[in-house]
């Protein structure tokens, strides 16, 4: 039986049937639960607001790519306008969260960076003296990551003294273009660490994915299918494994008994009609955002702030990793429109703590090709930079040739991530006004880049730019913190052992609510300085595990 | 002025001919602009708006007072003009760009950096992760 019919039967809501776990949100960490779940013979319903994907609808092989992907595949949900996304008031954030809703989640324009978190990243409060440990560590976490990256598919080179010795990833690394060799020569020039790209882009053809061509466009959605996104690594099989799958499902409350324990979920259908699953379990993977969201609306006459929040700690220590870029050209071509795009090379160098220069933490920089030549003119979105600079003239006319004969085809990005420390004024709550198409309430972002991360940025573009000179730079541009760069959202509903200041105990159940399950990246008590997807699916992995291995004790409704 | 002469009025002052380069009205036409659009109808009102020019005024002085009076229009016609002018099949070639094209490549070949000995190099400076056992 094809995909396309088992997602069909799935999508059939049945009335008043039971199941034994719901999921809300078919992203990277709901699809690992429904795959892992459903072979164990459990029987899974999975509700997701967003839809299937369409690959005819990526445009990156098109000429027209430049000017829609900037509103059809732009990051930020309110600048895409699409009914299946919720919006959100960004209106007291310094950063914009990144997201997106459908089959494969906000993985569909993720740059498929893969990286696992650091041994240090779960102790930092015996190492650095800040946050909280993580209740488990990074040894523990290991073998879910290596399962996880071969569910994925993922392209790397073992070795990397930055880590400590781990197997071989699934498929070699993607071969390093010239951007990434002009990045790794900077770094070599300063004596620094740099290592080529792990990516969860196989670079051989991996059972629904197919090998990348370099395109160039995976921010952007991959029109060749190779970038590794559920909907294409997990859910044919978790089809066939029995999972069911609703599309446009948007869940808009969590439902308990007197006993406070959750019977299921309520959802509005793809014909605006509310509907009822009912289940003996209920899983959250709906991201940092969605999920305490969903949370803070659940919140019945016995929980007036909200479910599982008794510790009133639903929706805080927002982290998203302030981020910054630099732009470097040069003058000998590096064809900086070729992807993998994904990162060429990434460099742990600064990543651990030296209180010299500071602040606590650290960062992790990716190499990445510098894309099209609108992109790289700095004019579009003009306003944007107009203001800063006082006159548009600077991107236009002359200036526009001169600037494009420079960067386009010559030029490279260092993306620096800086580990974002919690802070519980950082927070989601539910905006006053502002609604989905639904008529649910949107989340507001509350978030100030902290004093922590300023220093922090600030001494990483300083020595980045001597990278990239040390290389010949011509030219150099810098852009922090980038506002819309909030693709990492964590924090929200953190673990912990103790239920007056924790959400979920470390396997993801809710301390107030038992049947109750988080598993995305909100239960993270810090956020390291990685692309957290990688460590948000082994999380997720080891805690589908526990519950099937935990299935006859789980107390139900 | 009509809706053609008024936005490629704009665009020339915003993309001139300038070295090898052409101006914006030398190789695209107001049917290229057209298609831009109906990729982006969410740009049309600004769009209409911003070309909805009073003929006395030049191009130069109708973008200064749109960049600080309306937003949405300066960036619905830089948007059209820039998108348009880089999608033109001249304009790629004459910038050496072929699209965001396919290169198929062998995922077996051995990479440069580990046989010039970069790589090595990066070995041979040692760990640089904290380990944590006992913690
Ligand atoms: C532009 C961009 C680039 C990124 N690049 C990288 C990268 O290179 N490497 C990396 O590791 N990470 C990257 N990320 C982050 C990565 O995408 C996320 O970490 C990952 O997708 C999180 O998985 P998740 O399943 O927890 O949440 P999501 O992927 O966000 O999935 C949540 C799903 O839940 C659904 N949902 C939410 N609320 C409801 C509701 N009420 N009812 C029904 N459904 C609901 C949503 O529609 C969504 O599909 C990037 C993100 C973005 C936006
Ligand atoms: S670089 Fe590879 S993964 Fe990315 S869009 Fe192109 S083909 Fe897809």
């Amino acid at each position: 039986m094809t995909v396309e019919v088992l997602a069909e039967r799935g999508a059939r809501a049945r009335r008043d049937e039971e199941v034994d776990v719901v999921i809300v949100g078919a992203g990277p960490s709901g699809s690992v639960a429904a795959l892992h779940l459903a072979r164990a013979g459990i029987s899974v319903v999975v509700l997701e607001q967003g839809e299937w994907p369409d690959y005819a609808d990526y445009t990156g092989a098109r000429p027209e790519h430049e000017l829609v992907s900037t509103k059809l595949w732009h990051p930020n949900p309110n600048v895409r306008d699409n009914p299946n996304d919720y919006p959100v008031d960004t209106s007291t954030t310094d950063i914009n969260p990144l997201m997106f809703a459908g089959v494969g989640g906000s993985a569909t324009l993720y740059g498929a960076q893969w990286m696992h978190f650091l041994p240090s990243d779960f102790r930092v409060r015996s190492m650095d003296g800040v946050a909280e440990d993580w209740p488990f560590t990074y040894e523990d976490l290991l073998p879910y990551q290596l399962e996880i990256e071969r569910e994925v598919g993922v392209s790397g080179l073992a070795g990397d003294p930055a880590y400590p010795p781990r197997g071989a990833y699934p498929f070699p690394a993607l071969p390093m273009g010239s951007v990434g060799q002009r990045g790794a020569l900077g770094m070599e020039k300063m004596g620094w660490h740099w290592w080529p790209g792990s990516n969860a882009i196989p670079s051989e053809k991996f059972g629904e994915l197919n090998p990348c061509v370099r395109r160039g466009t995976c921010l952007t959605g991959c029109p060749e299918g190779a970038k590794s996104t559920t909907d294409r690594s997990h859910w044919p099989l978790a089809l066939k494994a029995g999972a069911r799958l609703v599309t446009r499902a948007r869940v808009k409350e969590i439902e308990t008994n007197e006993q406070g324990l959750a019977t299921g979920v309520i959802y509005v259908d793809a014909n605006g009609r509310d509907r009822r699953q009912r289940a003996k379990v209920v899983i959250l993977c709906a991201n940092g955002v969605g999920t305490p969201r969903l949370l803070l609306m659940s919140g019945g006459p016995r929980t007036p702030d909200g479910l599982a929040n008794s510790s009133g700690m639903v929706g805080k220590r927002l982290m998203m990793h302030p981020f910054a870029s630099v732009l470097a050209s040069y003058q000998d071509p590096l064809d900086s429109w070729r992807g993998p795009f994904g990162q060429q090379v990434y460099s742990l160098e600064f990543y651990e703590t030296d209180e010299s220069r500071g602040f606590v933490r650290g960062s992790k920089w990716n190499c990445m090709p510098s894309g099209g030549p609108v992109g790289v003119s700095g004019a579009t979105g003009s306003k944007v930079y107009v203001a800063e600079s006082g006159r548009f003239q600077d991107f236009w006319g002359a200036n526009l040739h001169e600037n494009v004969a420079r960067r386009f085809g010559h030029s490279l990005i260092w993306g620096i991530v800086g580990e974002d420390l919690p802070e519980e004024s950082n927070q989601v709550v539910l905006s006053k006004d502002l609604v989905d198409s639904d008529g649910l309430p949107a989340p507001q972002i509350v978030y100030k880049v902290n004093e922590n991360s300023n220093r922090l940025l600030k001494f990483n573009i300083d020595r980045c730019l001597e990278s990239v000179r040390a290389a010949g730079a011509i030219e150099t541009l810098v852009s922090t913190p980038v506002r819309e760069s909030g693709w990492h959202l964590i924090g929200t509903t953190v673990m912990g052992d103790d239920p007056k200041r924790s959400v979920v105990d470390q396997w993801g159940a809710c301390h107030d609510v038992p049947n109750l399950y988080v598993m995305d990246a909100s239960t993270f008590p810090t956020s390291g300085a990685t692309n957290p997807t990688a460590t948000i699916m082994a999380v997720a992995l080891r805690n589908t595990r526990r519950m099937i291995a935990e299935r006859r004790n789980q107390k139900v409704a | 002025m009509s809706n053609e002469n008024a936005f490629l009025a704009l665009a020339d002052f915003l993309i001139p001919a300038h070295g090898k380069m052409p101006k914006f009205s030398d190789v695209c036409g107001y049917a290229d602009v057209e298609k831009s659009l109906d990729f982006r109808i969410d740009l049309k009102p600004g769009f209409a708006r911003g070309i909805a020019v009073d003929p006395a005024t030049g191009a130069e002085a109708r973008l200064e007072s749109l960049n600080k009076e309306d937003g949405e229009a300066f960036s619905a016609i830089t948007t059209i003009a820039i998108a348009t002018y880089y999608m033109s099949p001249r304009v790629r070639e004459l910038i050496g760009y072929p699209g965001q094209e396919n290169v198929p490549y062998d995922s077996k070949a051995t990479q440069i950096y580990l046989t010039n000995g970069s790589l090595g190099q990066v070995v041979a400076r040692g760990r640089k992760y904290r380990p944590t056992p006992g913690l």
